[in-house]
This record gives structure tokens, sequence and C-alpha cells, in this order.
């Protein structure tokens, strides 16, 4: 096990840059999160002074519960091979967020997808808004309120034969004499 | 065509044998399916030897080859490549999910059942299908073809209001061309 010197190095960097709370989740990760209106300085200054030149990744998670959304920036050092999360959430009633396309351009293309499966806006943002969907009318399907379940039943023709079909779930706990945890009831065929 | 003995009139006999030894196949490579293709027309299994081979355009293949789910994005390129394609033609839908959307059944942007959509001559099933079983669906297709049974073109155009509002319902935005039937 090493002793994740560059880790904590990193953390402090970004954590006393910007007073801000994070974690090394081990070696090689370290995330820290951010007020959504300190994001996009935290990336230019990690682009900028600390040379985390390349964006994986950015996505999004819905926290339906809490009534936020969790926005995940993921960028990579490749010298130091560190990867570094920068999280965030927003408001899900309101949910806007800072274009970051002038820092890294692809970011335009995760940016579109979340606005379309997420229904959260970038304000600057250029594209179609059709991205992956075509002609849809629904809210994003993403989002968990969204029942995909339904609207499939309601909106393409289902073939008889799959009455009969068992709950994967429920037939394995059965066979092997355990007990569906609570959360995954409500996942649950019947 | 039969004639007064109730049997196939020679030259559909003849034309049906034909068509049944040269299939050219436009696969339309959506889903995971796609990759059992591969292996079906490479040297071990070499479906080539049925006359089964791949076409280039739509206009010159017999056989659309539908390899797995369909996304409704998707399906209007189908729809569109299906009907620039020449009678006689025919559709093989493969893989669950083709047959009742497999285990994208209630998934929001995949159809399930093909057939409402255009019609199907040979399902084949399996998630996804062996290239033998892939060949056992072209050998019956073979015996539709032989028996003058596979003219879903014909069909197709006769019920097309039917499948035109079927079609409508999935895609809203409906900007086609016609083509003169
Ligand atoms: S039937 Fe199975 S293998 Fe074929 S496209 Fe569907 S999920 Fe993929």
């Amino acid at each position: 096990m090493t002793d994740l010197v560059k880790e904590n190095i990193l953390l402090n960097a970004v954590t006393s840059a910007f007073k801000i709370e994070g974690k090394v989740i081990r070696d090689r990760r370290v995330e820290v999160h951010a007020d959504k209106n300190t994001v996009s300085s935290i990336l230019l200054f990690a682009k900028k002074q600390l040379g985390y030149i390349h964006m994986n990744h950015m996505t999004c998670i819905d926290w339906i519960e809490q009534g936020e959304f969790e926005l995940v920036y993921t960028i990579y050092h490749p010298v130091d091979k560190l990867t570094l999360f920068v999280k965030t959430r927003i408001d899900r009633e309101i949910p806007v967020m800072e274009n970051i396309d002038t820092i890294w351009d692809h970011a335009n293309t995760y940016e579109r997808e979340m606005r379309e499966m997420f229904g959260i806006e970038f304000p600057g943002l250029v594209g179609e808004h059709d991205f992956i969907l075509e002609d849809w009318d629904q809210i994003p399907p993403m989002r968990k309120e969204f029942d995909t379940h339904k609207y499939a039943a309601e909106t393409f023709y289902t073939r008889p034969g799959r009455e009969d079909a068992k709950d994967v779930r429920e037939e394995l706990s059965k066979r092997s004499g355990t007990v569906v945890p609570d959360f995954a009831k409500k996942y649950s065929r019947e | 065509m039969e004639n007064d003995k109730n049997s196939q009139k020679i030259v559909d006999y003849i034309g049906n044998f034909a068509r049944k030894h040269s299939l050219f196949v436009l696969a339309y490579g959506t889903g995971c399916g796609a990759i059992e293709i591969p292996a079906t027309m490479t040297s071990r299994y070499d479906a080539e030897r049925f006359g089964i081979r791949g076409a280039a355009t739509p206009r010159q293949a017999d056989v659309l080859l539908i390899t797995g789910y369909l996304s409704t994005k998707t399906l209007k390129r189908v729809i569109r490549v299906y009907e620039q394609m020449q009678e006689p033609k025919y559709v093989i839908g493969f893989g669950s999910c083709t047959v009742n959307g497999g285990m994208y059944y209630d998934s929001y942007n995949t159809i399930n059942g093909l057939d409402q959509y255009i019609p199907v001559d040979v399902y084949i099933n399996g998630c996804m299908p062996r290239p033998e079983a892939v060949i056992s669906g072209f050998v019956k297709l073979q015996e539709l073809i032989m028996a003058g049974k596979a003219n879903n073109g014909e069909k197709y155009r006769e019920n097309l209001e039917h499948y035109r509002s079927n079609q409508k319902k999935i895609i809203k935005n409906w900007k086609m061309p016609d083509y003169n039937w």
C-alpha cells in the first residue's frame, strides 16, 4: 500500500485554495465537494496551475429524495496519473449550471446529453436541442420520476406471453432462502 | 401465383428456385446481434454455400436483416431502407429484442415487436442467436420462398395504412419521402 503522498498534496492544494471539503478515495483517486459557483474556477485552477489538462468525463446523478442533481467532473493528470473528481449539487427544481465548454471543448457533448436526459440548462450552450432522442415530448427520460415501464407499455405494442415471467430477484431469494431487502422491493414485479 | 391445379406455375417455380439460391442480405447492424454476422459469413459457418451474401445498398438487397433492438430513431431509418428495397423483399428479425423487446422491453426508446411496423418473414429467437440458428432461419426463409409464401412486400403495400398508423404513433415528426407504390 502506498502512503498516498501525491494524493494528499493534491487534496491540500485544492481544498486550501478554495476552502472546500474533500477526501482521498484511494490511491490515484481524489474527490472534492464544491459549491456550484466555484466549480469552473476549480476546474480552471486544476487545468492551468496543477496540470489536469484532460477532462475524462462529466456526469449527473439524480438524488430525487434530496431534491438535487449531483454533477461530477472527472479530470485527469497525464503525468502524475491522478484523477480528480469535482462534485457539486444543484437544485432539482431550477437545474441550471455553468457552461464549461470554454475550458474543454468536448464538455459541449456531455452538456448537451445532460440537457436532453436530465433537463439541466447550461446558459450559453451552443448545439441542437435534439441530441440522442428525436422528437421527445415527455419529461427528460433519465429523471427518476419518469416511469419508463409505464411509458413503454403505453407507447409500444406489447406481445402477449410475458405475464408469467418470474421476478428474478424474488426467485433467487426464494431459492437461496434469503430475504429481499426493503429498498429493492419497489422494483419487484408485484 | 397458383394455377388451376393448386400448385405453382412453372415460371414461378423457376423464379422462386432462383431467388431462393441467391439471397442478398442487407445486414442492418443494430443492437448487439450484428457481431454474429461476420461469424456466420466467414469460413467457419460459411453462409455463402446457401447463396447468402452481403449487399451494398438497399436497392440491391433481397433480405433485410434486423439484428437486435431498434430505437425509435433507428426505426425511422429502417422504414426508409425497407421502402427503398425492390420486391421481392424479405425481413428477418434476429434476436429476442425484435420479437418482444427482449431485455429492453421496458425501455423508453426501443420498440417491442418489429412486426407492428414492417412485416417480418422469419424470426430467429435467442439472445443472441448463434450462427447455426441464423443459418436455420435463412433455410426456413428459403422454404417459404420455395413454397411461394414469402410475399410480404405485397402485404406491406396492401396494408400500408395499418403499418403507417403504427409507425406514425412512434415517429411523431413524420418527415419522410413518399415512395411511389
Ligand atoms: S436479443 Fe439480446 S443480443 Fe440481441 S440485441 Fe437484444 S439484448 Fe442484444
